[in-house]
C-alpha cells in the first residue's frame, strides 16, 4: 500500500490539517485541577477581594479555577463544600486559583459569594440538557421594534450581571410569523432564583442620605441622552495619566420629570458645600441603587443645591493600563449606567412562555448515557458493514471518517462557542447517520457491485453526485428551520448544516481518497 | 422457487405493486383525517407543542409511579395529571408527571406535594413549563418550515438533475414517507413533542438519501441494463438502512431521555415506510418514465 501517495493527497492532507485545528480549538485535557469559578455576586467576600466575575466571552478552560483554599487543595465541589462549608464570620480565607491568590474576609452570613462548578476538561460548552440549569423563553407582551428589543436585551444582561450570574446568554430569536422572543439560558442556577430575578421589576433608585431622589423609568427619568451630542468622554476633564495607568472621565445628561426635580431641590437644599480647588461638591452623594443593592455612587456639583434643575448631568470615570483602554472602560461603565437607569422601565413588557429547569443530576446522567447509547451505536453500525464488506481495509477508514466528523463538528462548537444541548445532539445524530450512508454509497461505487474498477477517477465522481445531491436537498431542507419556532430549531439546523458540511466537503472526499490507495492495488 | 417468483412479480409487475405505498398513503390520509375529526388536530400533541408542565425526577423507593398517580389525582383534582415511568434497557430509572398546569403557584404546589411523598431534594427535579400560546405557535411555525422545506428541496432536485417527473419521485417519496409514518406514529398513542418535531424533519435527511441514490444509479450511469442499476442501488441503499435501523434500535433499547427515544421511534419506523417509497414507489415511477422516454 502506497502511503506516501496517500498522505501526500490534498484532500487527506485537508481533512487532517482541520482535524489538527478541530483538536486545538477543543483542547481536551485529561485532568484539570481544582473547580472553575461560575461566578461571584456583587459586594460579595470574593467580589471586594478582587475576585473577577468571569466574562462571558471567555472559553470554559479560560475561565478562572480555585486550586488550594488556606493551603488545602480543593480537587473536586465537595473539597470545595467541605472547606467553606465550615468557615466562621469575619475570617480570613487565602484563596489560591491558577492565576493568583487573594485574601477574603468572610462577612456575618460566612458566605464567599462564589458559585463553582467541577472544572471542564475541554473548551466544549456544554449546554443546559447536559449541565443543568434554566431556560426561560421571553416574549413582548406588545409589538416592538428591534431596537426595544436590543435595549431590552442590554437591560436584561445588565440586571443578571448586577446578581453576579454571568454564565448567562441572553439572545433574540424571532420567527416566522416575525413575533419575538428573548431567550435566556443560565447554567447552574434553579428556577426560582430566575424567576426571582426576572419578577423583579428592576427597581432603580437615586437617594441622597436615606431619602429616595428620584426612581428609574419614565415617570422620574424623562430621558436619558445616548447620543454623541449629550454623552461620552467628557470634553473638558478627558483622560488624564495617574500613576502607572490613565483615567478617563464620561458625562451623559438626564432629564427629570417636575416632580423628581423639586424633590432634589428639597433634599439637596439642606446639605453642606465643600469646596474642592476649582470644584465644589456637596457633603453628601447621591447613591444609585437597583434592586436595593448599590451600584454606582454620583458627587453632586454645589450648583445643583436647592435648584430643581430639570437636566442633570451624570458623570462617572473609568481607568486602564493605556490610554485606549481606560477609553473603552470609560465608556463601559456609561453604558452600564445608562442602561441601569433606563432599568427600572423595560422598554417592552415580557410575559415567559416556556420555562425549563434540567436538574443537574438528570443533565449529568443524561450526557453519560447519550455517550453510552453513542459508542453502542456505532459499535452497531460498525459490525453491519462488517458483515456486508467482510474486509477491515474498509471498515476501519470508515470508522475513523465518521469519528474525524463527529471531532470538526465539536471542533467548530468549540471555536465558536456554541452550546451543546439536545438540538445539537439530534444534529450530531443526523450528520453521523447520513455520513454512514454517504461512505457506503462511495464504497459501493468504488469497490463495490463487482464492476471493473479500472476507472477510479468516474466511480468517486459518480459517487460525489449522489452524496452532493443529497447533500444540497438536505441543506435546502434545514433553512426554513433557522427561522422558525422561536428560535428553539436554530440548534439542530445549524448543527446539522456544519455537520453535513463538513463532512461532505472535507470528510467523505478524503475518505473516498483513502479507499482508492488502500483498494487500488 | 419463491426468489424468483418475488424477482418476477418486482421486475414485471411494478406498476401493479404501486398499489402498497398508493394504498399505505390513503390509509394514512384517512387515519389523519379521523384524527383530526375526533381530536381536532392531526396528531396527539404532548406537553411541548400544547402548553402545560412535565416534571420529572430520578426513580425514588418512597413511591411507585401508580401510588403517585392516585395521591396526585386526590390532591389536584381539577388538574389533568399522567404519571408515567421513564426507563432504559428495560429498568425504570425515573418518573415523569404531565400535566395541563402552567400556573407558578401552581407547578410550586404540585413540586411541593412531589417532595411530601418523597426524599427528593430541589436539585433532583427538572421541571418544564410551556406557555400554551408558544406551543400552539411553535406547532403552527414547524408546519410551515416543513411546508417551505419540501418546496426547496424540490426546487434543489430539479436543478440538480434538471429531470421534472424523477425529481418530483424524489420529493413525492419523502413526502409519502412522513405522511406514513405520521399516521403510523398516530397509532401507537405517543405524544408527539418538539424533539418529535425535529425527528420527523430529519427524517427527510435518510428519505431524500436513497431517493437521490436510486436516482443517480438509473439515470446519470450507463453500465448494465435499468434493473441491474436498480438492484445495485438497492444493495447500496439496503446497507444503509439497516446501519440506521440497527443503530437506532439500539438507541431505542438503552437511550433513557425520552426526548431522544422518541427521535428514534419515529426515525424507525420512517426508515422502514422509505424501503417501500423508494423500492417500490419511486423504483415505479422511474420504470414508467424511461419507458415513456423510450417510446
Amino acid at each position: 500500500m502506497n502511503w506516501k501517495a496517500l498522505f501526500t493527497n490534498w484532500r487527506v492532507i485537508m481533512l487532517l490539517v482541520f482535524l489538527l485545528f478541530a483538536i486545538i480549538s477543543i483542547q481536551p485535557h485529561f485532568s484539570v485541577e481544582g473547580v472553575t469559578i461560575r461566578s461571584v455576586a456583587l459586594n460579595s467576600s470574593a467580589s471586594l477581594a478582587g475576585i473577577e466575575n468571569p466574562s462571558a466571552k471567555l472559553t470554559p478552560l479560560q475561565k478562572e479555577r480555585i486550586v488550594a483554599i488556606d493551603g488545602t487543595p480543593i480537587k473536586t465541589i465537595q473539597d470545595y463544600y467541605e472547606a467553606t462549608d465550615l468557615l466562621p464570620p469575619n475570617q480570613t480565607v487565602r484563596i489560591e486559583t491558577n492565576r493568583q491568590i487573594y485574601t477574603l474576609r468572610t462577612q456575618e452570613k460566612s458566605e464567599l459569594g462564589l458559585k463553582v462548578y467541577p472544572a471542564p476538561t475541554s473548551n466544549l460548552r456544554k449546554g443546559l440538557d447536559l449541565e443543568g440549569g434554566t431556560r426561560v423563553v421571553l416574549k413582548s407582551a406588545e409589538p416592538a421594534t428591534k431596537d426595544q428589543i436590543d435595549l431590552t436585551i442590554d437591560n436584561l444582561k445588565e440586571r443578571l450581571n448586577v446578581y453576579g450570574l454571568s454564565d448567562v446568554v441572553v439572545r433574540a430569536a424571532t420567527d416566522l410569523a416575525g413575533e419575538d422572543f428573548i431567550i435566556i439560558e443560565i447554567a447552574g442556577v434553579t428556577e426560582d432564583e430566575v424567576k426571582e430575578l426576572l419578577s423583579k421589576q428592576g427597581k432603580f433608585e437615586a437617594k441622597v442620605g436615606n431619602e429616595t431622589v428620584f426612581f428609574g423609568g419614565s415617570k422620574d427619568i424623562t430621558y436619558v441622552c445616548r447620543s454623541a451630542e449629550c454623552s461620552g468622554i467628557n470634553p473638558q476633564i478627558g483622560c488624564s495619566a495617574f500613576e502607572d495607568s490613565y483615567a478617563c472621565s464620561f458625562f451623559f445628561s438626564i432629564s427629570l420629570s417636575p416632580a423628581a426635580a423639586e424633590r432634589q431641590a428639597q433634599l439637596t437644599q439642606v446639605l453642606t458645600e465643600i469646596p474642592d480647588g476649582k470644584n465644589c461638591y456637596l457633603d453628601q452623594e447621591l447613591a444609585l441603587f437597583l434592586d436595593d443593592k448599590e451600584v454606582d455612587r454620583l458627587k453632586i456639583g454645589c450648583e445643583l443645591k436647592g435648584r430643581a434643575s430639570s437636566n442633570i448631568q451624570i458623570s462617572g470615570s473609568g481607568i486602564g493600563g493605556t490610554q485606549p483602554d481606560a477609553i473603552t472602560n470609560t465608556l463601559q461603565n456609561m453604558k452600564k449606567l445608562q442602561t441601569i437607569l433606563v432599568t427600572g422601565s423595560l422598554p417592552v413588557k415580557l410575559e415567559i412562555v416556556k420555562l425549563d429547569t434540567i436538574s443537574p443530576s438528570l443533565g449529568k446522567e443524561f450526557l453519560n448515557n447519550v455517550l453510552l447509547v453513542g459508542v453502542l451505536a456505532i459499535l452497531a453500525v460498525v459490525c453491519v458493514v462488517f458483515i456486508r464488506y467482510r474486509q477491515a481495509k474498509v471498515v476501519i477508514p470508515m470508522a475513523l471518517t465518521l469519528l474525524s466528523e463527529i471531532i470538526l463538528l465539536l471542533g467548530f462548537a468549540a471555536l465558536v462557542g456554541w452550546n451543546l444541548d439536545l438540538a445539537a445532539i439530534a444534529g450530531i445524530i443526523l450528520t453521523v447517520g447520513t455520513g454512514v450512508d454517504h461512505l457506503i454509497v462511495i464504497t459501493d461505487e468504488t469497490i463495490g457491485g463487482g464492476r471493473a474498477t479500472s476507472d477510479w477517477k468516474q466511480s468517486i465522481k459518480n459517487a460525489m453526485f449522489i452524496v452532493m445531491g443529497a447533500y444540497l436537498v438536505d441543506f435546502a431542507g434545514m433553512i426554513p428551520l433557522w427561522f422558525a419556532g422561536a428560535g428553539l430549531l436554530k440548534g439542530f439546523a445549524f448543527t446539522t448544516i456544519v455537520g453535513l458540511s463538513f463532512g461532505v466537503l472535507i470528510a467523505r472526499p478524503a475518505y473516498a481518497v483513502i479507499i482508492e490507495k488502500i483498494m487500488h492495488e | 422457487m419463491l426468489k424468483d417468483k418475488l424477482k418476477h412479480i418486482y421486475e414485471q409487475k411494478y406498476k401493479t405493486l404501486l398499489i402498497i405505498p398508493i394504498l399505505l398513503v390513503l390509509l394514512a390520509i384517512a387515519q389523519i383525517s379521523i384524527q383530526y375529526a375526533t381530536t381536532g388536530d392531526f396528531v396527539n400533541k404532548g406537553i411541548s407543542l400544547q402548553g402545560g408542565s412535565t416534571i420529572s425526577f430520578p426513580l425514588d423507593s418512597s413511591i411507585t409511579a401508580a401510588e403517585l398517580q392516585t395521591f396526585l389525582n386526590e390532591r389536584f383534582p381539577q388538574a389533568d395529571i399522567t404519571v408515567r415511568t421513564i426507563s432504559s434497557a428495560g429498568t425504570i430509572t425515573g418518573i415523569a408527571i404531565d400535566s395541563d398546569i402552567q400556573l407558578d403557584a401552581e407547578i410550586t404546589a404540585l413540586r411541593a406535594a412531589i417532595q411530601e411523598k418523597t426524599s427528593l431534594k430541589t436539585a433532583d427535579i427538572s421541571v418544564e413549563v410551556i406557555g400554551s400560546s408558544l406551543g400552539e405557535n411553535f406547532f403552527k411555525q414547524t408546519f410551515i418550515a416543513l411546508i417551505v422545506a419540501f418546496i426547496l428541496m424540490g426546487i434543489t432536485v430539479i436543478i440538480y438533475f434538471r429531470m421534472l417527473v424523477p425529481s418530483l419521485a424524489v420529493i413525492l417519496a419523502g413526502f409519502s414517507d412522513i405522511i406514513v409514518t405520521l399516521a403510523i406514529f398516530n397509532v401507537t398513542g405517543m405524544k408527539l413533542s418538539t424533539a418529535g418535531v425535529a425527528a420527523f424533519l430529519m427524517l427527510i435527511g435518510y428519505s431524500v438519501d436513497t431517493d437521490i441514490l436510486l436516482t443517480s444509479r438509473v439515470l446519470k450511469q450507463h453500465h448494465g441494463t435499468v434493473m441491474e442499476r436498480i438492484y445495485g442501488a438497492i444493495k447500496t441503499g439496503l446497507t444503509m438502512t439497516t446501519t440506521t435501523l440497527v443503530a437506532v434500535a439500539v438507541a431505542l433499547i438503552f437511550v433513557k431521555s425520552d426526548t431522544i427515544k422518541q427521535i428514534m421511534l419515529i426515525i424507525f419506523i420512517g426508515v422502514l415506510v422509505d424501503i417501500i417509497m423508494t423500492w417500490i414507489q419511486n423504483v415505479a415511477i422511474l420504470r414508467m418514465y424511461i419507458e415513456r422516454k423510450h417510446k
